[in-house]
């Protein structure tokens, strides 16, 4: 009989993967963390009962999750990334070569080395990168007492129920606004959004306690089923939203980034949500 | 093969050889005859997905046996959540049943991965808005027994006439509900409750504007304290059966049993401490009562089959546990030999709400378990 693994995520419905080969197991009685092998996605990283991350499609959640707000930035120094213990952030920031600083946060320890054994193509040598600064540490007591300061804070968190549901607070929120530059942006990893209506809405409301602009941008990523996922993009400058086509091209052309999914047009389209989305975030159109 | 307390009854030194080795008190765990219970609940109620409920007897032991078996497990709390995982059950053979939640017990099953969850009411309904399509939800409805031992229709379930209002509610928040349960209570005496109340879900489920997929006939299936014979659990269910056939061919059907599994798997093992005569009557102390494992006697209503290793002429006797607590009688006047300082007395049928409900009052321990894992034959104990 074939060995297969079903995400426990929906009730109703869900993806299920054969597994060709389980490389790492973990059960605290807390936590269950799996990494196996599927055919069609590679290497796959589960904790309880939900998919994490995949060799084969991660690239997209990487790359929307980083470049965008760095590139709409456009003079961004200094990134904190709060998670993303399997360094995909870390690589694709550490891509940039006009950032000077990148601090990432993570609580686990055993994550990052669980990764860079089972994982080494998400972080692809990004932890030796000279300009990261790894810190073990929960993220929302590292922001609430950081004294340094950001230009683009990325929380690559985990499901809002599980370990990652501190990540979705106003608190966290208004400490990573504290902790940002003037002109910063902070993005978060938001769920799929017609699967998980309510996190969005809950997620906009949040965050518009402390930030004067908040929206959403999009990317369908296979593994995290049900549609688009959403990322939450919040700062203070609505015009970090509606940088001009030639200039992002102008930035990312100069990056000398080569990317897989993100390219300028997909950066300006990603910002254009569904009407139910708009409904759900209360708003009537995109700008 | 003799049944290990049919041998434990028959011959004293069995249990003397048991308290040498463990002391006493005791309660004796026997995973076979769970695994017995199990199988002729399954031959009663063929095609039913048999859930069994951890709170009857919380133990990784019991767990472990039925999970092997592929039983499914009905839970209640967080720390059943927890015994499960360290079983490791598989989440989507869970299902959370206590209608009232906090928030932080949802998010706990949700993140251990069980999804079905009850609900009885409109608040309760209200709470699950935010969960969305992560949930599945059962609605519990109320049918009153009064012929039940306890009747478990008072505290939760809502009125069938409810039901068509808590539908509509449950599609405006955007929530799934995927079927009806019912609890007609525990040790039910006949099951023409169970029959009603199917019939009632029957018509409940043809009216829904929805579809309904899963009945969840709950527990009640009895079992014998009198004669702690087995009591014929296929006559009791065959007009479950008869009534289950009537249901549309796409619902699905679920039952909770608790005490049908693991009442007749234990029995505990307690020592006379002293005697005294009280008026006419002859008082016998042991060294564990109804703050113990006999805690069922006040919570569940239960009498529990008692045997003594002695014979003679018999008279009324009280049979009283270690407390300083007048109300910790275990038997008040029950026909008995008489009894020496030392003799043992066996507790039968001792398996559901007994060490689940036992305290520690009087700062006396709560008594260790042996367990008798299969096979039953190798006596493989352990003390757990």
């Amino acid at each position: 009989m074939t060995k297969t693994w079903n995400e426990t995520l929906y009730d109703a419905w869900g993806q299920r993967h054969d597994i060709d080969k389980v490389y790492f197991e973990f059960d605290t009685g807390h936590q269950q963390l799996m990494i196996f092998h599927n055919a069609l996605f590679g290497r796959v990283m589960v904790l309880d009962g939900v998919v994490q991350t995949t060799e084969k499609d991660e690239f997209i959640y990487h790359e929307m999750l980083t470049h965008v707000p760095i590139l709409a930035h456009g003079k961004a120094k200094r990134v904190l990334i709060i998670g993303g213990g399997d360094g995909g952030i870390l690589r694709e920031v550490c891509r940039h070569q006009s950032i000077e600083h990148v601090t990432q946060v993570e609580i686990d320890k055993a994550v990052i080395d669980m990764a860079i054994e089972y994982l080494p193509n998400h972080s692809a040598g990004a932890y030796d990168d000279p300009r990261a600064n790894i810190v073990i540490d929960d993220g929302c007591r590292f922001v609430a007492q950081c004294q340094e300061k950001f230009d683009v804070i990325i929380s690559d968190s985990t499901d809002p129920i599980g370990p990652g549901e501190v990540l979705f607070t106003s608190q966290f929120y208004s400490d990573c606004k504290r902790c940002l530059n003037d002109g910063g942006i902070m993005v978060t990893q938001n769920g799929v959004v017609f699967m998980q209506l309510d996190e969005v809405k809950t997620t906009a409301q949040r965050m518009a306690l402390t930030f004067s602009d908040v929206h959403f941008y999009s990317a369908a990523v296979p593994t995290y089923v049900g549609g688009i996922m959403t990322f939450a993009w919040s700062s203070d400058n609505k015009a970090l939203r509606h940088v001009d086509a030639d200039t992002i091209r102008e930035r990312f052309k100069v990056s000398g980034i080569k990317t897989r999914y993100y390219n300028p047009d997909i950066h300006q389209a990603s910002f254009c949500l569904p009407q139910y989305v708009l409904e759900a975030i209360g708003k009537t159109d995109n700008n | 093969m003799a049944n290990l307390f049919s041998e434990l009854v028959s011959n004293e030194s069995i249990a003397r050889a048991m308290v040498e080795q463990h002391g006493s008190p005791l309660m004796l765990l026997d995973c076979d005859k769970l695994a017995s219970q199990y199988r002729q609940l399954v031959a009663a109620l063929p095609g039913v997905r048999l859930y069994y409920a951890v709170k009857a007897f919380p133990h990784a032991a019991i767990v472990n046996t039925l999970n092997q078996l592929g039983a499914g497990f009905d839970i209640a709390s967080t720390g059943e959540i927890n015994l499960l995982r360290s079983e490791y059950v598989n989440p989507r053979s869970t299902i959370h049943t206590h209608p009232i939640k906090k928030d932080r017990d949802i998010r706990d099953a949700l993140r251990f991965g069980c999804s079905t969850f009850v609900v009885d009411n409109h608040a309760e309904l209200k709470k699950f808005r935010k969960y969305g399509s992560r949930v599945g939800l059962l609605l519990r409805v109320s049918f009153r027994s009064p012929d039940c031992a306890v009747d478990l229709s008072k505290k939760f379930g809502c009125q069938p006439d409810e039901v068509p209002d808590l539908l509509a509610e449950a599609r405006s928040l955007g929530l799934h509900v995927k079927g009806l349960s019912f609890h007609v209570g525990s040790q039910s005496a006949s099951s023409s409750a169970h029959v009603a109340a199917i019939d009632a879900c029957r018509e409940l489920i043809e009216n829904a504007e929805v579809p309904l997929r899963i009945l969840d006939i709950g527990g009640g299936f009895p079992v014998d304290y009198d004669n702690a014979g087995d009591l014929d659990i296929d006559s009791f269910c065959a007009p479950i059966r008869v009534a289950l056939s009537r249901l549309p061919k796409d619902v699905e059907v679920f039952a909770e049993p608790g005490r049908y599994l693991i009442a007749p798997a234990c029995a505990c093992i307690v020592s006379v401490v002293g005697k005294a005569m009280r008026g006419d009557q002859p008082w016998y102390y042991l060294d564990d009562g109804v703050y113990g494992m006999f805690s069922g006697r006040i919570y569940d209503h239960a009498r529990y089959p008692i045997h003594v290793y002695r014979n003679g002429p018999t008279r009324a006797s009280a049979l009283v546990g270690p407390t300083c607590d007048s109300i910790d009688v275990i038997e008040e006047a029950l026909e008995l030999p008489e009894l020496e300082v030392g003799d043992l007395v066996i507790g039968l049928m001792m398996g559901a709400y007994t060490a689940a409900t036992a305290t520690t009052f009087n700062s006396l321990p709560v008594p260790r378990i042996v367990v008798f894992a299969e096979p039953a034959r190798a006596r493989v104990a352990y003390i757990s």
